[in-house]
C-alpha cells in the first residue's frame, strides 16, 4: 500500500497545500494549473453526484478509484477537502483523514496564530508533523508490503 | 475545548495590541508592555483566586512563592508544571518550560523565532502580577532561544524586604 499525493483546498478553491510521497506520473502542467484543475473536478463530481444520486445522498462524493489509483475526498462542514491519492487497496481512508484534519491541520494550523485563514499554510512545523503523521499510518507502508 | 478558546482569546488579543502596523505613532515595545499590563492585572486577580483558602505562612521566603508559581499557578493556567527552576539564591530565578503552550503550535525549531516575543509578554506580566500580589516587587523577562522552549527571568528587586 501507499499514499501519492495530498492537496488541502479551502471551500473557494485555494490550494492551501500540497504534498507528496510516491508520485511517478507528474501532470506537466505547473502546480497551480494543477490545483485548479483537480478543484474543478471535484467541484463538478459533487454536483453530479447530488444530482445523479436516487436517494437523499448523505455524506455526497466519498471517493473513485481508476485500476492504478484511488482519489479519497473528505469534505468538512467549513468546506476544507482534504484530497487523498492511494492505491486501490487502501482501506479507511475516509477516517485516516478525519485524524488527519482533527490531529494535525487543527493543531498546527488553526491553532497557530501566525496562520492567516485563507492562505497557504508556511508552518515548516506543520509540515513536518504532517509527513510524520502520513508516513507513519499504516496506509503509507512500502509499496512490498 | 475551554483551553482552546483561551488559546485563540490570547493571539487575538495579542494582534489586537500590536495594532494596526501602518501606524507607526506606537513602536514595538510600548505594544509589548500593554499586553505585558493586561498579565499582570491576570495574574494579580488569579492569585487572589488561587490562593483564597490559603494561609499566609504557606510561603516562607521568595523560593516557596516561585514553587507556588511553577506548581499550582502554572497547573491552572498552562495544565502543566514548570519544567525546571533554577536560582543563584541572589534574587534570580530561571523558570524554563519545555514546551510552552502559546508556541508549542507555533514552531519546533527557530522559524519564525522573531515572532515569538509577542507570545510570551503576557506571561510575563502573569508572573509579575502574581508574585506582586504575594509582596514580591519583580523584573520579569523571557527568553526564547529555541521554540516551543521558553525561559522566564525573574529578577526580584531588592527594594522589598
Amino acid at each position: 500500500m501507499t499514499i501519492h499525493n495530498l492537496y488541502i483546498f479551502d471551500k473557494f478553491g485555494t490550494l492551501l497545500y500540497y504534498a507528496e510521497w510516491n508520485r511517478i506520473k507528474q501532470s506537466g502542467i505547473t502546480r497551480e494549473e494543477e490545483a485548479k484543475l483537480m478543484y474543478g473536478m471535484l467541484f463538478s463530481i459533487k454536483s453530479f453526484v447530488n444530482r445523479i444520486s436516487p436517494t437523499d445522498p448523505k455524506e455526497g462524493f466519498l471517493f473513485y478509484k481508476t485500476n492504478k489509483y484511488a482519489l479519497h475526498y473528505l469534505e468538512t462542514a467549513s468546506g476544507l477537502r482534504f484530497v487523498l491519492n492511494t492505491d486501490t487497496s487502501a482501506v479507511s481512508v475516509k477516517e485516516f483523514l478525519q485524524q488527519y484534519y482533527a490531529k494535525v491541520w487543527v493543531e498546527y494550523v488553526v491553532k497557530n496564530p501566525l496562520w492567516v485563514p485563507g492562505t497557504p499554510v508556511t508552518s515548516d512545523l506543520f509540515k513536518q508533523k504532517s509527513d510524520q503523521y502520513i508516513r507513519q499510518s499504516s496506509l503509507f507502508a512500502s509499496k512490498s508490503a | 475545548m475551554i483551553e482552546s478558546v483561551f488559546d485563540i482569546l490570547h493571539y487575538e488579543v495579542v494582534k489586537y495590541s500590536m495594532g494596526d502596523e501602518n501606524s507607526s505613532q506606537q513602536t514595538n515595545n510600548t505594544n509589548l508592555s500593554t499586553l505585558e499590563y493586561i498579565g499582570f492585572s491576570t495574574g494579580y486577580r488569579l492569585t487572589e483566586r488561587l490562593t483564597r483558602e490559603w494561609p499566609r505562612f504557606r510561603f516562607k521566603d521568595d523560593l516557596e512563592t516561585m514553587k507556588f508559581i511553577c506548581t499550582d499557578f502554572w497547573t491552572s493556567i498552562y495544565g502543566k508544571q514548570i519544567d525546571n527552576l533554577r536560582t543563584n539564591h541572589k534574587g534570580v530565578y530561571v523558570l524554563q518550560d519545555n514546551a510552552f503552550r502559546f508556541l508549542v503550535n507555533i514552531s519546533n525549531n527557530s522559524q519564525y523565532l522573531e515572532e515569538a516575543p509577542k507570545f510570551v509578554a503576557y506571561t510575563c506580566g502573569l508572573v509579575r502580577g502574581s508574585l506582586s500580589n504575594l509582596g514580591i516587587n519583580s523584573t520579569v523577562t523571557a527568553e526564547v532561544q529555541n521554540m516551543p522552549s521558553c525561559k522566564f527571568h525573574i529578577q526580584v528587586n531588592s527594594s522589598n524586604a
